[in-house]
């Protein structure tokens, strides 16, 4: 092994070496998988770069369709009009500002980044995938479905015209009564749910599939940013889930959250803030990561105060979860609490300076190459700059009293959003040689770049000026008319340089020169060390960072074999040991027989697709509940499917685990699950406890019939206590090996499981026929907000049970068989959800039952 | 990981926890007074805190699990107490 790189990559550096003498780029034997060039390999693929690219593609789909629309609104816009006037009548308007927003912030930039993160973090990190790949696959599909699901929506009358943030009571039926919005809540619902899958993959991944000696501090910049965002979107969407289950409740079951005269609204704003401050980092932290990274690619320095850097980023992610009322200064929350958040809102902006002066010293004393994804990203740094700035201006109460509902608010989240996209449009073309093994062409990059920051710039800016436009409305004060029409133009500019954008790399595909493994002379992380696209696998043998270099070791031999690249967090290494080559890729061969494609992950989204578009409608009978029937027919189907498919995921043995060491791949992920959970039922726990104290905590009691009794409920303590200790006892029968005691204590679970629905079943009816003086129409789910939140928040815990249940039915089968004598994961994994469900009942029964 | 007759006494002091906390209700404190009210809307969430460690802690393994799992489901727990705590109080 020689050692023939000096420090800080200031050299030729050696990475097409790898891929004359591997076989790289198109594994002759991809596992099964069909090449590239089928369509099918990219239906079946559970590949991260593959899924990587998809989400890419399906990010830029979303784009245009987004795209569209907001041209569609910037031609109204182009004079103040009367209703009925221009291209679009009124509904047709508000449901473009909506669907605008939500596909733009929802199913463009957080996809869009993570197709980023799909395609790069396993090689950033040394892994050969993502831990869960089927459930990778899974991530996309119903990623892609859920927005063609918002699609369906135009179709039935109108889609969600209530605007991005589904603000109460403009999100209820009486407001927006059409099936369409309805079918763009769940198409929501479905987007998190893709959300909290990919989340627990990325995080169980980056945590213990780390090559062996790179510590988490020393990530690439971009894998800690997407590290950073993961967390962020595990515990913020479970807060959105919540808000849209209670949503999607009120909307189809009658409950009456959002319409309750005391608080309904603000539970609303609450819960969508919660999740929504938190949001606009996870669309800004990856295009930080880019900036970060491609900063230090085209400086040829290392940025500066890295450490600091990293450091500011954990605490704004810690921070975003605690500034969320400055979205509500003008509700009627009160003065104490918004001078408090005006307080965090000025400390979340602090180490967001120091982020921004460390990559302006960067800039200062390094030697800059102006390659088109440098521009880009330089670019995405002035305009976060302004878009800051303003926010600032924001954050501060009292003038947020006049710039609340205006285009100051829309120009200044345009400027952070769309600002953040712009670093994210540089890592298109900063990881586009790597993707496609092609150069891009750098002319029409820098075309593309003028024309975007021009359009940019004309788009936005004019709205600072015109800042008493009210937002969302398309009558304005004539005055203002040239400011829009400067931004209408500005928007088509914008909008041309995309089809620059597409063409170049369109063309590039077909004609450009074949890109280097590394094209860029200073980047520093490990893709850039292998092939260019690289091979099914990654890397040639297992890569480690031990001495602070990267390397890869083949387990024959224990030796390094090839590397040549400066990476991250450590020097370089180039290595002309060519021997070790075919002994490495060999015993990969043999060794590991990963498997790289499933059907299911596609069925089941589909499937999923089905059923929700068939609930959105299931109120208007027709063929909307028999295709409810089916698509949850199908679900089940797929899921069943899905696992008894024999599916191997070798788990890398020689990985840094920190944290987490001693806590296996699936049972992190199901903690990790659970710990989304958690917020779930803690929103829907916290949405009862805020609306009872607007009623008036103990006044609470007139709104519940006097029938509403201790007793059912503790008996169902008792029946979910006794399972709990029955599954625990089906653990020790299969530490024992004792087949009889695990098929016998996993039927007391079921038995126990199914008496508490029948007792639950038989305490709702009785609640809902009750006759008494303060309820002669008996105690309803739509009766008043405490039976609301009464019967769906204990519902949801049913389904929870009853998602129990059906595990147990596929498992007592498999117990008979033996599948788990001496191997007792499964029923622990399996446990852990069920004592789960056991605790959150802990708190409903004394919360809903006795206090 | 514990005997099977450390999680038979474990299971024998949640049910009782819970059968104390409807005995509560039962003994009519939290018709009375404010103070008493009060007082027994603390002993019974309390006793509920008690019986989550306890299932936490033993039947789902985390007394033998490394720290930073709990740290994971803290900070779940945590995220929603601060949004509910906050949320009830900016409308006080
Ligand atoms: C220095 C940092 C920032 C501060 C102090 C800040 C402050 C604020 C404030 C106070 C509002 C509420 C304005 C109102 O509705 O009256 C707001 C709105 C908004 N901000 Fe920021 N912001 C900052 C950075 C960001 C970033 C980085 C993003 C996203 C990448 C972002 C996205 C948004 C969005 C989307 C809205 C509008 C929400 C709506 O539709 O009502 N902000 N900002
Ligand atoms: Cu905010």
């Amino acid at each position: 092994m020689t050692d023939d790189t000096p420090d800080d990559g200031s050299i030729e550096t050696d990475g097409g070496h790898a891929t004359e003498e591997l076989p790289a780029g198109e594994d002759h034997d991809d596992h099964g998988l069909p090449p590239m060039s089928s369509v099918k390999r990219w239906f079946l693929t559970t590949n991260h770069k593959d899924i990587g690219i998809l989400y890419i593609g399906t990010a830029l789909f979303f784009l245009v369709f987004g795209g569209i629309l907001a041209l569609l609104m910037r031609i109204q816009l182009w004079a103040p009009r009367a209703p009925g006037e221009g291209l679009l009548g009124p509904l047709a308007y508000n449901q473009a500002v909506s669907a605008h927003g939500l596909l733009m912030v929802f199913w463009f930039i957080s996809p869009f980044a993570f197709g980023f993160a799909n395609y790069v973090v396993p090689l950033q990190i040394g892994a050969k995938d993502l831990a869960f790949p089927r459930l990778n696959a899974l991530s996309y599909w119903l990623y892609l479905f859920s927005g063609l699901l918002f699609g369906v929506s135009f179709f039935q009358k109108a889609t969600f015209s209530g605007g991005w943030t589904m603000y109460a009571p403009l999100n209820i039926p009486a407001y927006t009564p059409e099936v369409g919005a309805t079918t763009a809540i769940l198409a929501l619902v479905m987007f998190v749910a893709s959300v909290t899958v990919s989340s627990v993959n990325f995080l169980t991944t980056m945590h213990r599939w780390r090559a062996e000696d790179l510590r988490l501090r020393d990530l690439p910049l971009f894998s800690s940013s997407i590290l950073l965002t993961v967390w962020m979107m595990l515990f913020a969407f479970a807060a959105l889930l919540a808000a849209l289950i209670v949503l999607s409740a009120d909307r189809l079951l009658g409950t009456t959250y959002f319409v309750t005269q005391e608080g309904g609204s603000l539970l609303w704003a609450h819960l969508f803030w919660f999740f929504g401050h938190p949001e606009v980092y996870i669309v800004f932290f990856p295009a930080l990561g880019v900036m970060a990274e491609v900063f230090q690619t085209f400086t040829g320095k290392r940025i500066v105060g890295r450490k600091w850097f990293v450091a500011a980023m954990v605490l704004v992610a810690l921070q975003s979860f605690v500034v969320w009322m400055h979205h509500m200064f003008l509700t009627a929350i009160n003065l104490q609490i918004k001078t408090l958040f005006m307080a965090t809102t000025i400390g979340i902006s602090l180490p967001f300076d120091l982020m921004v002066f460390a990559l302006i010293y960067t800039l200062i004393k390094g030697r800059i190459r102006f390659t088109t994804p440098f521009l880009f990203s330089f670019g995405a740094l002035l305009l976060f700059i302004i878009g800051g700035i303003t926010g600032v201006f924001l954050g501060a109460v009292v003038l947020d009293y006049e710039f609340r509902g205006t285009y100051w608010v829309v120009a200044h989240f345009h400027y952070v959003m769309v600002g953040g996209a712009t670093a994210l449009f540089g890592a298109l073309y900063y990881w586009y040689p790597k993707i496609t093994g092609k150069m891009y062409d750098e002319f029409l990059g820098k075309v593309h770049f003028a024309l975007y920051f021009v359009g940019f710039n004309l788009l936005y800016f004019p709205m600072f000026l015109a800042w008493q436009t009210p937002r969302r409305v398309f009558d304005y004060n004539p005055a203002y008319t040239p400011w829009h029409r400067l931004a209408t133009i500005g928007g088509f500019i914008l909008a041309v340089s995309f089809l620059v954008m597409f063409y170049n790399l369109y063309r590039s595909l077909q004609t450009g020169a074949d890109a280097d493994d590394n094209p860029w002379e200073y980047s520093s992380t490990a893709e850039w060390a292998i092939s260019s696209p690289p091979p099914l696998e990654n890397f040639p043998g297992l890569p480690s960072y031990k001495g602070g270099k990267l390397n890869f070791v083949s387990k024959v031999t224990g030796g390094a074999t090839d590397g040549g690249e400066v990476t991250d967090g450590g020097t370089a290494v180039a290595t002309a040991a060519g021997a070790g080559h075919g002994t490495a890729a060999a015993t990969a061969h043999e060794e590991e027989h990963a498997s790289h494609a499933s059907f299911w992950p596609f069925l089941l989204s589909l499937a999923g697709f089905l059923t929700f578009v068939g609930v959105s409608g299931i109120n208007k009978g027709g063929l909307y509940t028999p295709l409810a029937a089916v698509g949850g027919l199908g679900v089940a189907g797929s899921l069943v499917g899905m696992a008894r498919e024999p599916f191997t995921v070798p788990s890398p043995e020689l990985a840094e685990k920190w944290p987490f060491d001693g806590v296996e791949d699936m049972k992190l992920g199901m903690w990790i699950f659970l710990a989304s959970d958690v917020v779930l039922f803690g929103a829907f726990i916290g949405s009862y406890l805020f609306m009872r104290v607007a009623e008036g905590w103990r006044n609470w009691h007139h709104l519940i019939p006097a029938d509403h009794v201790v007793m059912p409920g503790l008996i169902n303590t008792y029946l979910l206590l006794t399972s709990s200790f029955a599954v625990v006892l089906a653990m020790v029968a299969a530490e024992r090996g004792s087949n009889k005691g695990v098929v016998a204590s996993l039927v007391a679970t079921l038995a126990l499981g199914i008496g508490f629905l029948i007792n639950k079943g038989i305490e709702w009816q009785h609640l809902f026929h009750v006759h008494s003086e303060a309820f002669p129409e008996g105690w309803e789910l739509s009766t008043n907000i405490a039976s609301s939140t009464f019967y769906l928040t204990t519902g949801l815990h049913g389904a929870h049970v009853i998602v129990g249940l059906l595990i147990t039915l596929y498992m007592i089968p498999r117990a008979w068989r033996g599948a788990y004598s001496g191997n007792d994961k499964p029923i622990e994994y399996f446990g852990l959800y069920w004592h789960f469900v056991d605790i959150v009942w802990l708190f409903l029964f004394p919360l809903f039952y006795i206090l | 990981m514990a005997s099977t007759k450390l999680y038979t006494a474990i299971y024998v002091v949640l049910f009782v926890f819970a059968t104390v906390q409807a005995l509560v209700e039962e003994a009519g404190w939290l018709g009375g007074s404010d103070t008493l009210y009060w007082a027994a809307f603390a002993v019974i969430i309390v006793l509920s805190l008690i019986k989550a460690v306890i299932v936490a802690g033993y039947y789902q393994h985390l007394k033998w699990e490394p720290r930073s799992v709990s740290y994971v489901i803290g900070t779940g727990l945590i995220a929603a107490l601060a949004l509910t705590i906050a949320a009830a109080y900016s409308i006080t």
